[in-house]
């Protein structure tokens, strides 16, 4: 255990798909050599293939203390990064319009929206993914030349590239699949929670850039933050897929499932548009009690009551979802 | 020779067996087209050559083949994760040539490999690739590669107390020329188990990869009589990389 543990939440309902976290975190972080295929912040349509390809299905994490076998991403799982044939379609007289090529086999967010069907009725969610930053790393404790560490300041997990020698066996061991091999380095990468910034007191680039407001960054045992209220006051965030066993620290608050068109009036546990046993699989048993948490504030708020949870949901503001700083770690330390 | 407690644990007692058997002379697999010689005992002969150092670094060159090739048997490292696959011993052992020419220490290694496992890795620094912001993969995400190594101690030995064999011991470290298919040669220094550091150092290497065998060849600064070197190899194809690999024991020089 950390001294300290930044967390994040983040709000499925408030989600557009956008990806504007996504080119944030590109932009600042991965456009280098060898990290074309790598989103360290991914969004992906939920239900779905999601990236890489089948993470969810292709194994790793902790079962009854053991670490689980898992096989290594290939490059089409990612998305093998591709052109677009400007040259033939601008200077060379072909009048068609601008084509990907090579023609794509693959790649991140590839079935955009796709969802599936519940009845006759189409349904989807967005379901932006960093990494987890977990408690119980299997990263960690997967790599032999002990590369990975969890800061003792503040829970963040980075990778040492001097310690890597690109053994990838952090890959295989992440049930989550965020940590990337960069071939040209021969070293492999991962979501840093952007340390460098709150380190200067700036919330993460990802969350910085949401048109959304759906992201909450704080301390986890920081009483004042928005992110322990949210997962330790009023309960309604539930991390990734418990049963892997890592303790993530980033949590979500699951898609409100909202009530089908015609259905206003029943409960959404009622006459669900999304199937209640997708969010089971995605979150674990505990999900159902958040609904009716959910609810139970949703109805209280639209008969005229107070809603501090919903406002807090809300957050307007950057104070109210934020509470990052180099100045936090260090209080509670002494208190600590 | 010194076998520490760890590695008899480790190993098994079928393959410490395998062990000596194998550098007993008693190797029968045939495969690699290599004329072998003889077969190594627990010490190598190394030969004088009359050739250039730098000619000799040509794996493939017919200087080599006036140099006796001394077989040596491999032993696979035993599963060392819960979560890696197991795999069966494919390659049964590596032929060394070993020659003196100009104060260095000329490796020759060959062993049968069917699958090459080597990717072109764009080297480092470089302008990126024409027409794109930057280097294009090779799909290699999930691939590991060829490689091989001679091991050595840093210091001799003190007592005729060598290092182990599984990456030295602090205080009596190994120095470790490693090759790789994809990104060539490098120094390493190792002081035990999950030590093993690049020095930044690399040094003079070449490989061939004809019938189905690699061909290696590492020029390591001189090595003098009584020093014991080991030998690894990985083979991509099998997922070895770290630990995951074929090993020789400790083979002094004579």
């Amino acid at each position: 255990m950390s001294l300290h543990q930044y967390a994040m939440v983040m709000d499925l309902n408030k989600c557009l798909g956008c990806q504007t976290c996504t080119i944030a975190c590109k932009k600042l972080w991965t456009d280098r050599d060898g990290t074309q295929h790598m989103y360290w912040n991914n969004v992906e349509t939920r239900p779905g293939i999601g990236y890489p390809r089948q993470w969810d299905q292709i194994g790793g994490g902790w079962k009854d203390g053991q670490l689980q076998p898992s096989r290594q991403p290939t490059l089409d799982d990612y998305g093998a990064p591709w052109e677009f044939d400007y040259e033939q379609r601008l200077f060379e007289g072909k009048g068609k319009p601008v084509m990907a090529s090579p023609d794509p086999v693959s790649g991140p967010n590839w079935d955009e929206d796709v969802g599936a069907l519940n009845g006759d009725d189409n349904f989807y969610f967005y379901l932006p993914r960093i990494c987890n930053h977990c408690t119980n790393p299997a990263c960690l404790a997967a790599c032999p030349r002990q590369a990975i560490y969890k800061r003792n300041e503040d829970g963040i997990v980075v990778l040492d590239q001097e310690r890597c020698e690109g053994y990838r066996y952090c890959i295989a061991a992440c049930p989550y699949k965020k940590i990337y091999f960069n071939e040209i380095t021969g070293k492999s990468e991962k979501c840093i929670f952007c340390y460098p910034r709150l380190e200067k007191g700036e919330v993460n680039a990802c969350a910085a850039q949401c048109p959304g407001r759906l992201r909450f960054v704080g301390l986890l045992d920081d009483p004042g933050s928005a992110v322990h209220k949210l997962v330790h006051v009023y309960k309604v965030a539930l991390p990734l897929f418990p049963e892997k066993g890592t303790g993530p620290n980033v949590f979500y608050v699951p898609p409100f499932n909202p009530p089908k068109r015609t259905n206003y009036g029943k409960s959404i546990l009622e006459d669900p548009r999304l199937p209640l046993d997708y969010l089971l699989y995605l979150f674990g048993p505990e999900v159902k009690d958040i609904i009716v948490r959910l609810e139970v504030e949703l109805t209280r708020a639209q008969n005229g009551g107070s809603g501090e949870l919903l406002q807090l949901l809300i957050g307007r503001d950057a104070e109210t979802r934020y509470q990052v700083g180099p100045q936090l770690v260090q209080i509670q330390a002494r208190i600590g | 020779m010194r076998v520490p407690l760890k590695i008899v644990a480790v190993l098994g007692s079928s393959v410490l067996a395998s062990i000596f058997a194998g550098t007993a002379a008693q190797v029968r697999q045939s495969g690699a087209k290599a004329v072998v010689t003889e077969t190594a005992g627990l010490a190598l002969r190394v030969s004088a050559a009359t050739s250039r150092a730098e000619a000799l670094l040509d794996p493939l060159a017919s200087d080599w083949t006036r140099i006796p090739a001394q077989r040596v048997a491999l032993n696979r490292t035993p599963r060392l994760y819960d979560t890696e696959a197991p795999s069966e011993p494919e390659i049964p052992f590596v032929d060394v040539r070993l020659a003196r020419a100009e104060g260095k220490l000329l490796v020759n290694m060959t062993w049968h490999d069917s699958t090459r496992d080597a990717a072109e890795i764009a080297k480092l620094p470089s302008a990126p690739t024409e027409g794109r912001p930057h280097k294009e993969l090779t799909e290699a995400t999930d691939r590991f590669f060829d490689s091989a190594a001679v091991m050595r101690p840093t210091h001799p030995p003190v007592n005729g107390q060598w290092p182990s064999l599984q990456m030295g011991d602090p205080g009596n470290p190994v120095s470790i020329y490693f090759w790789s298919a994809s990104r060539g040669a490098a120094q390493m220094q190792a002081e035990g188990r999950g030590t093993t550091r690049r020095t930044g150092d690399t040094f003079p290497a070449q490989a061939a990869y004809r019938d189905q065998a690699w061909h290696v060849t590492l020029e390591l600064p001189d090595v003098s009589a009584g020093i014991p070197l080991a030998f690894a190899v990985w083979n991509g194809s099998q997922q070895d990389r770290d630990g995951r690999k074929y090993f020789t024991t400790w083979l002094r020089l004579e």
